[in-house]
């Protein structure tokens, strides 16, 4: 096994432990009981709307971000509060490399927890309706703001003890507010990243354009899935770069 | 040859007049020190910037002036030299969800060697029995033995080891300070801090005592403990008879003073076992009965300190 793959492996045995693993699955399960209740009552027809006004908005403000930060926070800032940081640091692995590791498994282990909670919320809605069609895009979109989701609490994690305040914070003042209120802060919204691909990868999106919900978050954003996935690795590798730099030059308490 | 016992002829590492400081805190000034082949003791009281100094060392910590070099390069800027290093730290660093097998193996991923090495490691440390167990379940001692576990895969150059024997019992304490004496005599280069003198004594012939971030003394063992000769031991003394064992102790000639405190006396001595061979006479003579006699500062705290206003 090599050093990066080692890395992954028990960098995500690390930030998925029990009781967040617990924890964070319940949380993921949210949207497809959602789903399944709303499906109870509205007619088929109206169950793609349904899914985009409620599983879809649950997973985007609250599971992907939620998890991300959690995930992400522990990555490498558990690492320096625990002093295990140094056990990496002194191996002959270049920082680039230990950043870059930690990035993977915080996305693998976020998109296990995100992609299933989306992913199962869309398989409830393909078996009460017929409509499979956003279970693939819903899935590669949200793969895509799970990357920049992760860079970004990766990065706070290891700059901040309160990264998930902030990135909570972040959440409401930015994604929640700004973002909704000034259009060209959509703009710099994370979550709009990968919203932006699953409305350029549905197939069906004429119809469903008519959805407020979706359009009011869009704002003046125009839909495309590789600028999104070309935003997001941008942020990763910006991420990645910033944060070697930093574990280079920072001193290791 | 070398103009200070603090320096070496053939460093491994070298601290060339290092400080660093935290804010206003000073921890480390203006310190020069070489390390070679061998061991190394790094004594000094607690706070006294030995963890500091092995940080620097190791790269773990940029000083704020002056240079470090291992093996010729800044380990801070060529990563490569810590396929020669490894440091075992004070705190525990270790997942507590591994076992120490999966531990030890991942430091020898890590560290690029042969996975084999890892097995050899944890006999090394006679961790065999327990290397199955999830690491949090491990007592202090065991905590230690999978940190220097970790630390010996691929048997690197330069060792650095940092209060390796904390936790430790008697009998583990035995055996480690035998591997890390093996490890000089194949030619490694292994420092050791502690602030246990008698530890150090039984490991290692070359000695740097440290205090208040400043070099205090720097020399084969003896040297150091012919400075400490002079300096007055401070010796707690229980007895039913307090006030008449102060009144006789005082006309021993080796002892500097008596305070007494309640029923307790405290002593001050440039001759321990002289003291300690005399109180039995006194206490017969006075038909006292003494219950407890033993040194105060087994930190050896104020030794360092004298060591440093000698300077």
């Amino acid at each position: 096994m090599t050093a990066f793959r080692a890395m992954i492996r028990w960098s995500l045995r690390h930030i998925l432990g029990r009781k967040r693993l617990v924890g964070l699955g319940l949380f993921g399960l949210v949207p497809a009981v959602v789903m399944a209740v709303v499906g109870q009552t509205a007619s088929d027809a109206s169950l793609l709307k349904e899914f985009h006004a409620g599983p879809l908005l649950t997973v985007l403000f609250g599971v992907l971000p939620i998890t991300t930060l959690v995930l992400g926070a522990a990555a490498l800032g558990e690492e320096r509060r625990d002093g295990t940081l140094s056990f990496l640091l002194l191996r002959p692995t270049s920082r680039t490399s230990i950043v870059g590791a930690k990035l993977a498994s915080v996305w693998l282990g976020s998109f296990l927890i995100v992609g299933g909670s989306v992913g199962l919320a869309a398989l409830v809605l393909g078996v009460r309706s017929g409509h499979w069609t956003p279970f693939g895009p819903v899935l590669l979109a949200m793969a895509i703001s799970t990357l920049a989701y992760a860079a970004a609490a990766l990065a706070l994690g290891y700059l901040t003890g309160r990264a998930v305040l902030i990135g909570l914070a972040y959440l409401v003042i930015l994604e929640n507010g700004l973002a909704l209120a000034i259009d060209g802060m959509a703009t710099v919204s994370l979550m709009r990243i990968g919203l932006t691909a699953y409305w350029a990868l549905l197939p069906d999106r004429t119809a469903a354009v008519a959805f407020s919900e979706i359009n009011q978050l869009m704002a003046s954003l125009a839909p495309g899935a590789l600028g999104a996935a070309a935003k997001a690795l941008v942020i990763a590798g910006l991420v990645v770069a910033g944060t070697a730099w930093l574990l280079r030059h920072r001193d290791v308490a | 040859m070398t103009e200070s016992p603090a320096l070496v002829e053939h460093p491994t590492v070298e601290a060339r007049a290092v400080s660093k400081w935290f804010g206003q805190k000073v921890a480390v000034s203006d310190l020069s020190c070489s390390f070679g082949p061998g061991i190394t003791g790094l004594l000094g009281p607690n706070g006294a910037g030995k963890t500091t100094l092995l940080r620097m060392l190791t790269g773990l910590l940029g000083p704020s002036d002056g240079e470090v070099r291992i093996m010729g390069k800044d380990p801070r800027r060529s990563p490569e030299v810590y396929r020669h290093l490894a440091l075992v730290p004070e705190e525990d660093a270790v997942y507590g969800f591994q076992t120490a097998r999966e531990f030890v193996a991942y430091s020898a991923v890590l560290a690029g060697t042969d996975p084999r090495s890892a097995e050899e490691a944890i006999a090394t440390v006679r961790l065999e029995d327990s290397a199955d167990r999830p690491i949090s379940g491990y007592s202090k001692g065991m905590r230690q033995r999978a940190k220097v576990a970790a630390a010996l895969v691929g048997r690197p150059d330069l060792l650095v080891l940092d209060e390796p024997l904390n936790g430790t019992d008697p009998v583990q304490r035995a055996h480690l300070i035998d591997t890390f004496r093996t490890l000089a005599r194949e030619g490694h280069t292994v420092i050791v801090s502690s602030h246990v003198l008698a530890e150090v004594e039984r490991m290692s012939g070359r000695v740097l005592a440290m205090v208040d971030g400043k070099l205090a003394a720097a020399g084969d063992i003896a040297a150091i403990r012919r400075a400490m000769s002079h300096i007055p031991y401070r010796v707690r003394i229980e007895t039913d008879l307090p006030r008449r064992m102060a009144a006789a102790l005082v006309e021993i000639d080796s002892v500097a003073g008596v305070e007494l405190d309640g029923e307790t006396l405290h002593a001050e001595t440039t001759d321990l076992e002289g003291l300690g061979r005399s109180i039995a006479g006194v206490a017969a003579r006075l038909d006292a009965r003494v219950s407890r006699f033993e040194p105060e500062d087994e930190s050896l705290e104020s030794v360092f300190r004298y060591l440093v206003r000698r300077r």
